[in-house]
């Protein structure tokens, strides 16, 4: 069985020879060998190859010239697996005559080296019967009753169309690398001819000179379609472009999703997918009233975050009884109990005086009782709107991850980003920081009011933060300067996320970081205007979760 | 604060403020300091890397002031046949250096992001996307790339065609050396000259050409005697004087001026006394701003950076009979292109011709090509008995290079070939 990941690899070349053909889709759980072998930073699509073909037996690969981070893959692999057939295909960027006539003669160069290397013979006539049956894939289905979704940018793992199918959303079309059906030309004449120039004729990718000519085709499917999902992987940097050019005049909501081939990934994968789902359809399921024999109605909205567990009760007229919050232990479900039974007490009331109970947050899954989940973004929307209906963009930065949030004027979701696997510019960042200064975190930001002197944090990793606050405190710069230099880094990073979502007023700030003056004073000096904060602006996302209870209950928005 | 500073922190407040307006200060700063570079001399510097700092200041200068008198092109872009329409390449890295005089980087690094550009891109790549992107820099009407050496290259340069409607020509460099792939990158290289005919309206002479290439290969045999020199002799200078050689050799290589610069620093180094530090074999680029790799490879008598295989990336002696071919050859064999082998053959050529103490590789944030292979070359390099260590920051992005652990790690590096040193002499 040989390996390959390329929709340029002339598979059927060895499939005609009897060859196994497997593409490769790594899910790993590390790239412990990879960050070894090669570097950190090298695509995470390349390090994952390198993982699974260090993980099993395949006879060799095909690899073709695709990029820089495939370029070094190769390197890395012949030194590693001398015995195997690892190949290195020259695969030309212009599709034109001069590059066919070169592809061709890079395969036949190819073939001859397999038959060296495996002693089976290739046989064209063989071949050209072979390539003469194929037919080429549909590559657009739209069903009419469903959401349809399309899948385009750098190749996109099983995962992406997997989520959306158990979402109940059709993937009309997926023209990543791999996701289009192969063309396969065939010709009678001279069948390697006409079979390489299919190959090279195929929906061109980034690193093609014709690349151009996506816009057109990306054009017309993107009309067919609900929603876009834009796929890139990290540390590969050739679709961002693409991204960033189609952001300016696509008219279809799109999604960003980066994805890095671990498992790990999945859980922020399924709450982006979520949520973009839920804004794409923001009608309301009618519920059955679950209020029999009593009089008033309470729903219950329950965010489980990285710090804070949260949950608010709110009764049949949008009106918040009680509220609370607590800190996440280790076990998510054993907070959401806790702060279930703090929110009963303080309303008065008992757990079958609730209707509907809805959970949000991260660990929203984990909570046994909850009638059903809403992904945060959605909520804290929904919830912005509710404590501000003149709000349009929301910052909310929690414990592990910030985010930013456009409204219209419905406080439905239009638009949103988040911050990806990184600490910097999150309620953590403050955490260690603050414990680096030894202060509380309370203090932190009382204390950045007083600064004097304007200190600078370069660093946008928060490890690197950490070191360079740390390089500070021995050069005995004052605490106060130092802390306000750090709020001013988060600043700088969350107006990075608000002016990717297009910095309309009016702001406002939810999670545990807009209690921080600090950081607040930072961000509205950025933004040149104020932010919008509640009195507790922790429980805007459960309060979001409560009021997606009551509109299932009674149907009204 | 001296006036220059000043005017550097005016000219980056204006350009965030109102990037449009900016860039007349932007080019009258380069002026200025073409004059004064050109004017005052600076202590401690060699002459001759003075001169080439001002070479490559007015060569920016001068073309940024005539917009019609470049194209922007990639570093490894073909100057040569450029050249023959009298015009210059103005590389897109050197002019993301240039713009990080103004410490704009960050600002124009952010504002690429901000648009959607990848945050793990190369930081010169995304400097030079956020100054055009945010306006701020005007741009010329054509421009050249080659798909060597990265990834990057080819995308910017579309991703700016299609927002800036800066037309370009590409070239597409196969991966493999042999004569097939010479004559499929010749013939672009023709259809290129071609274009450029039919852009200026200047006719194409070969025979321009033909002796630039003569030029181009008494230049690259003259810098190897230089590196020899240098090696030899304390020949103060700076992390930046060497990235000013990796330009020259890259947008100026084939010129009269250039050479005799050359020339003349070789007659220079001679004058210098011997030198009795440990040298070393620069691997990429070089984080000029560093602190710490300044404080101990800036003009220092016990530290010297010999050599950096990004001046001389190409030992290729060109065919001036053949002159499509040869600069085909040329690009094909850069050490850049395909198998890191190639690159690990031509550092092991330099290090053997000129015996470094160590090897330093700088894994520029955001350059798979060459980070990719860094473990390999260590390997390579090892088994050379020559010691080597991988720096991890950014060639240009503060934000991304931690000076401390910069700084630790290089220390430990240049004690252990301290001790070396110290060793060997005990046994001799």
């Amino acid at each position: 069985m040989l390996g390959y990941i390329c929709k340029y690899a002339p598979i059927e070349v060895f499939e005609s020879m009897g060859v196994e053909m497997k593409r490769i889709e790594p899910e790993v759980s590390s790239f412990n060998q990879a960050d070894v072998r090669m570097h950190p930073n090298i695509c995470s699509f390349a390090k994952g190859v390198l993982e699974e073909i260090m993980a099993s037996d395949y006879e060799g690969i095909i690899l073709t010239t695709c990029c820089d981070s495939i370029r070094r893959l190769y390197d890395v692999l012949r030194e590693e697996f001398p015995g195997r057939f690892i190949y290195m295909l020259d695969t030309p960027r212009i599709t034109k005559e001069a590059g066919a006539r070169l592809y061709e003669q890079r395969i036949r160069e190819m073939i001859r080296a397999y038959e060296g290397f495996s002693h089976r013979k290739f046989d064209e006539e063989a071949f050209s019967s072979y390539i003469r049956e194929k037919k080429e894939a549909a590559s657009l289905s739209v069903r009419t009753g469903q959401l349809n979704i399309g899948i385009l940018g750098a190749r996109a793992n099983e995962r992406i169309r997997e989520i959306l199918e158990q979402k109940g959303a059709n993937v009309a079309f997926d023209i990543t690398c791999t996701g289009l059906g192969r063309k396969v030309l065939w010709e009678a004449e001279k069948p390697m001819a006409a079979y390489t120039a299919g190959l090279l004729s195929q929906f061109p990718c980034m690193r093609m000179e014709q690349a151009a000519g996506r816009d057109e085709l990306i054009r017309r499917y993107a009309d067919s379609v609900d929603g876009l999902i834009y796929h890139t992987v990290q540390f590969c940097d050739n679709y961002a472009y693409e991204y960033a050019w189609l952001k300016d005049w696509m008219k279809r909501p799109m999604l960003l999703l980066e994805t890095d081939y671990t498992r790990q990934s999945y859980g922020q994968i399924l709450t982006r997918i979520e949520a973009f789902l839920e804004s794409l359809r923001p009608g309301i399921r009618r519920r059955e009233r679950q209020t029999e024999g009593r009089d008033r109605m309470y729903v219950l909205g329950i965010d489980s975050g990285s710090t804070s567990t949260n949950a608010v009760i709110m009764d049949q007229d949008r009106k918040i009884t009680a509220f609370s919050v607590v800190r996440t232990g280790a076990k998510s479900g054993d907070s959401a109990e806790r702060v279930l039974q703090d929110v009963l007490k303080k309303a008065g009331l008992r757990r079958e005086d609730l209707s509907r109970i809805i959970s949000t947050g991260y660990g929203r899954v984990s909570i046994s009782f909850a009638d059903e989940n809403v992904t945060e973004i959605s909520c804290h929307g929904k919830g912005a709107h509710y404590f501000n209906p003149a709000v349009r963009t929301i910052l909310d930065i929690g414990g592990q991850d910030s985010k930013a949030i456009k409204l219209d004027e419905n406080g439905e979701v239009r638009d949103f980003v988040m911050n990806d696997k990184c600490a910097a510019g999150t309620g953590r960042f403050l955490e260690m920081i603050a414990r680096t200064l030894e202060v509380s975190l309370d203090q932190l930001g009382a204390i950045a009011l007083t600064s004097r002197e304007k200190i600078e944090i370069t660093s946008m990793c928060s490890v690197f933060a950490e070191s360079e606050v740390i390089s500070l405190i021995a050069n005995n710069k004052e605490k106060a300067d130092i802390a306000d230099g750090v709020c001013h880094a988060i600043a700088n990073k969350a107006f990075g996320l608000l002016r990717r979502v297009g910095l309309e007023k009016e702001f406002m700030m939810t999670g545990g970081v807009a209690k921080n003056p600090g950081v607040v004073r930072a961000i509205e000096e950025k933004t040149g205007s104020s932010l919008y904060i509640c009195e507790e602006p922790e429980i805007v996302g459960a309060a979001g979760a409560a009021l997606y209870g009551l509109e299932q209950l009674t149907g009204k928005p | 604060m001296w006036i220059a500073d000043k005017y550097i922190d005016y000219v980056k407040k204006q350009t965030i403020q109102d990037p449009e307006e900016s860039w007349k200060k932007i080019l009258m700063g380069f002026k200025a300091n073409k004059l004064r570079m050109n004017l005052i001399p600076r202590k401690g510097i060699s002459k001759g890397y003075q001169k080439l700092e001002a070479m490559m200041m007015s060569f920016v200068a001068d073309s940024l002031a005539r917009p019609d008198s470049y194209i922007w092109g990639n570093i490894f872009a073909p100057c040569e046949l450029v050249r023959c329409f009298q015009m210059g390449t103005l590389s897109i890295e050197c002019l993301a250096c240039y713009l990080g005089g103004y410490h704009l980087e960050d600002h124009f690094i952010d504002y690429a992001q901000n648009a959607g550009i990848a945050p793990t891109l190369c930081s010169y790549h995304k400097t030079f996307v956020g100054a055009i992107e945010s306006g701020a820099v005007p741009v010329p009407r054509y421009a050249v790339t080659t798909s060597l050496s990265c990834d990057g290259n080819l995308n910017t340069f579309r991703y700016l065609e299609k927002k800036k409607g800066v037309p370009f020509f590409f070239l597409d460099v196969p991966y493999q050396d042999d004569a097939a792939s010479v004559d499929y990158l010749a013939q672009q290289l023709k259809e290129f000259a071609a274009r450029l005919e039919a852009l200026t309206g200047r006719p194409f002479r070969e025979e321009a050409l033909k002796e630039s290439l003569r030029i181009e290969n008494e230049t690259r045999r003259e810098l190897l005697r230089f590196f020899e020199l240098q090696s030899r002799h304390y020949y103060p200078g700076e992390l930046i004087s060497h990235m000013y050689m990796m330009m020259g050799m890259h947008l100026l290589i084939g010129t009269r001026e250039f050479l005799d610069l050359l020339r003349y620093m070789m007659e220079e180094i001679r004058t210098y006394p011997r030198f009795e530090g440990k040298r070393i074999l620069w691997v990429h680029l070089i984080p000029f701003y560093q602190e710490s790799l300044k404080q101990y490879l800036n003009a220092n008598e016990q530290y010297q950076i010999i050599a950096s295989d990004i001046i001389l990336d190409s030992m290729e002696e060109l065919d001036a009979a053949r002159p499509f071919h040869a600069l085909a050859g040329k690009i094909i064999r850069n050490m850049y292109n395909g198998s890191y082998e190639n690159r690990a053959a031509a550092v092991e050529k330099l290090a053997e011709r000129l015996h470094p103490d160590g090897v330093i590789q700088f894994c520029h944030w955001g350059c798979k090509q060459s980070s990719g292979s860094s473990v390999l070359l260590k390997e390579k390099i090892r088994e050379k008995g020559i010691p080597m260590l991988i720096l991890d920051g950014d060639g240009i992005d503060k934000r991304n290079s931690h000076d401390g652990q910069i700084k630790t790690r290089l220390e430990a590096f240049l004690e252990m070939l301290d001790a070396e040193g110290r060793e060997r002499k005990k046994i001799c």
